[in-house]
């Protein structure tokens, strides 16, 4: 491949995968409300639309039609760019993870992935550190003390419960032995997958997922009875759909990450011995892939309506006691898999 | 109610939580899964029973008279001063009628204290609840909006015939 | 003293009163329907039986002379019993009317009732129907089947009105209360009777209907039609005067008051002919102005005329704060203000209404306002060809002598302070809106020198009912800009002193009164026959002056 044909696939690339990024928000949201709706014995949005389902257009442009509120004590700068820096971090992270495997397409060879990265799982790990920036940085410069105390909980709980995810995720590097996210992919070929092989690890990592996307029930940074909004209660219009767009992406973000390293990625077990043709193969994958991170973003809003929020102190006990022990525990699970069956 | 239990008499599956938080989210799934009754309001209505406390209206008796005599008991019992009545005389047998009966349906709370108090049953509760106004004055009802006439009412009357 | 005892209680009687005098005298309340503390005991209602030892029955306190020694029970369980008894009897032929009665809510049947009644009829049969509508006189109408012939208006007909037009009719149930055949229940008292009737059968034919009395505030005030005073409630709903009643005071009025009296003087406060804001005539026509303008062309003009070019006109209607006001102003002139009695002879009784018409006439002669006895007095003024301007308040003497109407049409300068529209604010150069007697604090003395009280009952523009600690009925306290009941119109009106003394303000005087309290301490100060006196002394039944006039 030229340099050219490589700038147009990865034009093409990017613009695909930010735009069906975009839209499944979009539609995120749409479902957050629709399933909460059926687990509460309700209907859901049903009026914009055929089922409701351009009520995520309603939103957004409700949204961009309310008035930007910036607060007089608000450090004006940076109030403008915390919202810039969650948003960017959520769909920065979306580039390294792969949704197939390499397709023949107009004689090329394409990698179903926007930027094959052979660090992958150091980028995805820098990239969510740096989306604690977006949130603590939004608290701090509302000049609000709900902010504020929005913002310095998940500034604590990001950084805890980063530790576990690291630590889960070193399980996994070991069994695959690289930091590229399709030879981890790769390396749970035949049904051997992550999460069945380290259980504990698999637990850990989803965990530490939900409370990293600050997701029920470890919503605290923006736990309503008492921090009225959290870190973006001092934000209206653009900048506050910003936060929601980001929070939404983030927990796609940890779906595909849960896909990509503990469910298999693409990967049907033994499809490649049913003898299809390798066209079909790869659309199967695909939709496989797309299928698991469907029904894991689906648990995740399903354990939203169903489990209440921890306490505070809960979430740092669980963090630091359970969690961390438990994932350091994994590391010495898979060494000794991997001494005693030679993986 | 059930006992509530204490740390100590968890056993080791409810320590881990895991199997409980699983449980929790089997019932919500189960939930999800049950037959929705929301009615989907502007298509299909709500027909309220009887004993429904709809907007406050005045009697129209068959012969196109109202009942209430302007006695102002509504007006006085009325917790929230919605009922404004200027009595009149007339010729008829009941010697007063409201020459004006105005509710400020802003100001009342549907508590039907006004129908419990009426000595004539000239005020009852209807089952309407579409009450919607723009400003201000549109909310004040007068004897235009107010008089109803009985057939539609006979619902009510007999309910309170029976329990007031 | 002589001493009796009730419901356990040593009281000490004067001999001759009855048992219910006594007990009302140490505060214990003993029904009654018929007995009225003013007129004869006919004792017939029978609701004021009372237990008293040594008595084979129970006796009615109204007609038994308390004596010393005797041992009363009003609330025994044989009192109670009987007085049970009587209110079923009662009750028996009084229809359920309350909803349509207008003395509902004041109502001593219903007081009864709802304190000593049973709650429920044992009475299966039919009530009595009688008639509903009577047309007694021209401003009394009797509901028949509400009467419960306790008499009290007969005897108030026989024995205060001296007019003998009220009887009894027919026997057992059927009886009634009619007029002498030929006869109209038409004494100038005659609405008296429908304060004293303890249910609704007399009613109010000007204020039959007009609302219930909760829901009116009510203000204890002085009555302006003649320089009686009787004291009265004004009874205010939605900032409009909707009755007068009389309000007890044994030395002035008792509990009565005339019916020209009760209809007539308070329908100019809200009548359609009240003045809004200040007129100033402009090219030959009255213009709506503002006051700070008025204030500074009537200053200027006035200073163009020397002392025996104008001529100030005080009022007896006008308060005492009024009259001493303008005194100060006439000051700045080296005058003396003047003032017109109205005196309509003959038109008296001796039983409350004087001649002299108006509230005040005595209090503007304390002053020191000089008196003219009728308007060819003014008129001889005039007539003297020197008079260029005038400063007429609250009075009207255009409209007794076309002559004089011609004379003040002439003037250069004619000011005028007028609650309503009237011959003399037609002709005035500026008119300023003064407030009614319902809308001011002030102070009257009476033809005998009783000083009394007004107070505002009605708001104006400056006036708030809550802030200015008017009386406030439920609807007032709770109303809000937005109610309509709440919206009763408010005049741009102002009393004549602050008129006035905000005027010799505009001529470089000093002169600072926020209160007509402020005014009247000052009158106290400086004029003799007030000496020592404030409007707490004066209180609500106001004080006897000392006073001599020249």
């Amino acid at each position: 491949m030229t340099i050219w044909e490589i700038i147009i696939t990865s034009v093409i690339k990017i613009a695909i995968a930010l735009t069906s990024l975009l839209l499944s928000v979009a539609y995120m949201v749409y479902f957050e409300r629709k399933i909460s709706a059926w687990a509460q014995n309700r209907l859901g949005p049903n009026r914009v639309g055929y089922r409701g389902l351009l009520q995520p257009f309603a939103d957004v442009f409700k949204l961009l039609f309310k008035e930007d509120i910036v607060p007089d004590a608000a450090n004006k700068t940076l109030h403008t760019m915390a919202p810039f820096i969650s948003l960017f971090v959520a769909f920065a992270t979306y580039a390294v993870v792969p949704i197939g495997p390499e397709v023949n397409l107009f004689g090329y060879q394409i990698k179903l992935v926007v930027a094959d990265v052979n660090i992958g799982i150091l980028y995805v790990l820098a990239l969510t550190s740096l989306g604690v920036y977006g949130i603590t940085l939004a608290g701090w410069s509302s000049g609000s003390k709900y902010s504020l105390l929005g913002g310095i909980r998940s500034s604590a709980q990001m950084i805890s419960y980063e530790v576990s995810i690291g630590f889960s995720i070193g399980g996994v590097l070991l069994m695959a032995g690289s930091l590229r996210p399709i030879d981890i992919v790769n390396a749970q070929y035949g049904g051997m997958w992550n999460a069945i092989l380290q259980p504990i690890g698999f637990i850990t990592f989803v965990v530490s997922a939900f409370a990293e996307t600050n997701r029920l029930p470890f919503d605290l940074p923006e736990a309503e009875p008492e921090l009225v909004g959290g870190y973006h209660t001092e934000y209206s219009s653009f900048k506050f759909a910003g936060f929601f767009l980001a929070e939404y992406a983030n927990m796609i973000i940890a779906s595909l990450l849960i896909v990509t390293l503990y469910l298999g990625g693409w990967q049907i077990p033994y499809v490649d011995k049913l003898g299809l043709s390798e066209g079909l193969t790869v659309v199967l994958q695909i939709a496989s892939f797309l299928l698991k991170t469907a029904f894991m973003l689906f648990v995740f809003i399903w354990v939203r309506w169903s489990i209440p929020r921890f306490r505070y102190d809960q979430l740092m006990n669980l963090g630091w006691k359970v969690m961390f022990p438990l994932a350091l525990l994994n590391i010495v699970w898979v060494a000794m898999l991997i001494m005693i069956f030679k993986l | 109610m059930a006992q509530k239990k204490r740390k100590k008499d968890l056993s080791f599956w409810e320590r881990i939580y895991i199997v409980e938080i699983i449980k929790g989210m089997i019932l919500t799934l189960k939930n999800m899964l049950r037959p929705k009754f929301t009615m989907e309001y502007p298509e299909v209505k709500f027909e309220p029973p009887a004993s429904y406390r709809g907007r406050p209206v005045l009697v129209l008796e068959e012969n196109g008279v109202e009942r209430c005599v302007a006695c102002g008991l509504c007006s006085r019992v009325c917790p929230a001063l919605a009922i404004e009545v200027q009595a009149s005389e007339t010729n008829l047998e009941k010697e007063r009628y409201p020459e004006k009966f105005e509710i400020n349906m802003l100001r009342c709370i549907f508590c039907g204290f006004c129908e419990e108090v009426c000595p004539e049953e000239a005020i009852v509760m209807s089952k309407d609840y579409e009450l919607v106004f723009t400003n201000r004055n549109d909310a004040i009802f007068g004897k235009d909006k107010l008089l109803i006439p009985v057939e539609q009412l006979r619902d009510r009357i007999e309910f309170l015939r029976k329990f007031k | 003293m002589p001493q009796i005892t009730i419901d356990g209680k040593q009281i000490e009687f004067k001999p001759g009163q009855t048992i219910i005098q006594a007990a009302r005298h140490a505060g214990i309340e003993i029904p009654h329907f018929c007995w009225h503390p003013e007129l004869s005991v006919s004792g017939n209602c029978r609701v004021c039986l009372v237990e008293v030892e040594k008595m084979p029955k129970l006796v009615i306190s109204c007609a038994t002379f308390a004596s010393e020694g005797m041992v009363v029970h009003t609330k025994s369980e044989k009192a109670l019993e009987a007085r049970n008894a009587v209110m079923e009897f009662i009750l028996i032929n009084h229809p359920l009317d309350c909803p349509i009665c207008d003395e509902a809510g004041e109502c001593k049947l219903q007081e009864y009732a709802y304190a000593h009644g049973k709650g429920e009829s044992r009475f299966e049969e039919i009530k009595n129907r009688k008639e509903k509508r009577v047309q007694l006189g021209p401003y009394v109408k009797f509901d028949a089947e509400r009467c419960i012939s306790c008499s009290r208006c007969i005897r108030f007909s026989d024995e205060i009105a001296k007019a003998n037009q009220l009887t009894f009719v027919k026997r057992g149930d059927r009886v009634t209360i009619t007029t002498f055949p030929g006869e109209s229940f038409d004494n100038p008292y005659s609405l008296n009777v429908v304060d004293i009737c303890p249910v609704g059968a007399l009613t109010n034919q000007d204020f039959r209907f007009k609302s219930r009395v909760w829901e009116m505030s009510h203000t204890e005030s002085i009555c302006i039609g003649c320089s009686r005073g009787c004291n009265i409630d004004t009874w205010v709903r939605n900032n409009q005067i909707l009755r007068l009643t009389p309000r007890f005071n044994p030395e002035v009025n008792s509990y009565w008051m005339c019916d020209n009296g009760r209809l007539n003087t308070f329908k100019h406060v809200n009548s359609d002919t009240r003045i809004d804001g200040v007129y100033i005539r402009h090219n030959g026509a009255l213009t709506k102005s503002d006051w700070d303008t008025a204030y500074k062309n009537v200053s200027t003009e006035l200073r163009k005329y020397r002392s025996d070019e104008i001529l100030f006109i005080g009022s007896p209607y006008a308060t005492l704060e009024d009259n001493y006001v303008l005194k100060k102003l006439a000051a700045q002139f080296n005058s003396i203000p003047y003032f017109l009695t109205h005196i309509k002879p003959g038109d008296q009784d001796d039983i409350l209404i004087r001649e002299d018409k108006t509230p005040n006439s005595t209090g503007a002669e304390l002053l020191g306002l000089k008196k003219l006895k009728d308007y060819e007095e003014l008129l001889t003024l005039f007539k003297n060809g020197k008079v260029k301007a005038a400063y007429i308040v609250e009075d009207n003497p255009a409209a007794l002598d076309e002559e004089l109407k011609e004379q003040l049409s002439n003037l250069k300068l004619l000011v005028v302070h007028a609650t309503n529209r009237n011959e003399t604010s037609e002709l005035a150069h500026y008119l300023f809106p003064a407030a009614t007697y319902a809308e001011k604090h002030g102070s009257f003395v009476n033809f005998m020198g009783r000083l009394q009280r007004i107070k505002p009952a009605v708001e104006t523009v400056e006036l708030d009912r809550a802030l200015d600690g008017m009386s406030m009925s439920r609807w007032d306290k709770f109303g809000t800009k937005f109610d309509r009941w709440k919206q009763g119109y408010k005049y741009d009106a102002l009393p004549s002193w602050k008129i006035l003394s905000r005027l010799i303000n505009a001529l470089n005087e000093k002169v600072r009164y926020n209160m007509a309290e402020e005014v009247f301490n000052e009158i106290s100060n400086n004029v003799e026959a007030f000496k020592g006196i404030d409007y707490d002394s004066i209180g609500e039944m106001g004080v006897q002056i000392k006073y001599e006039l020249v």
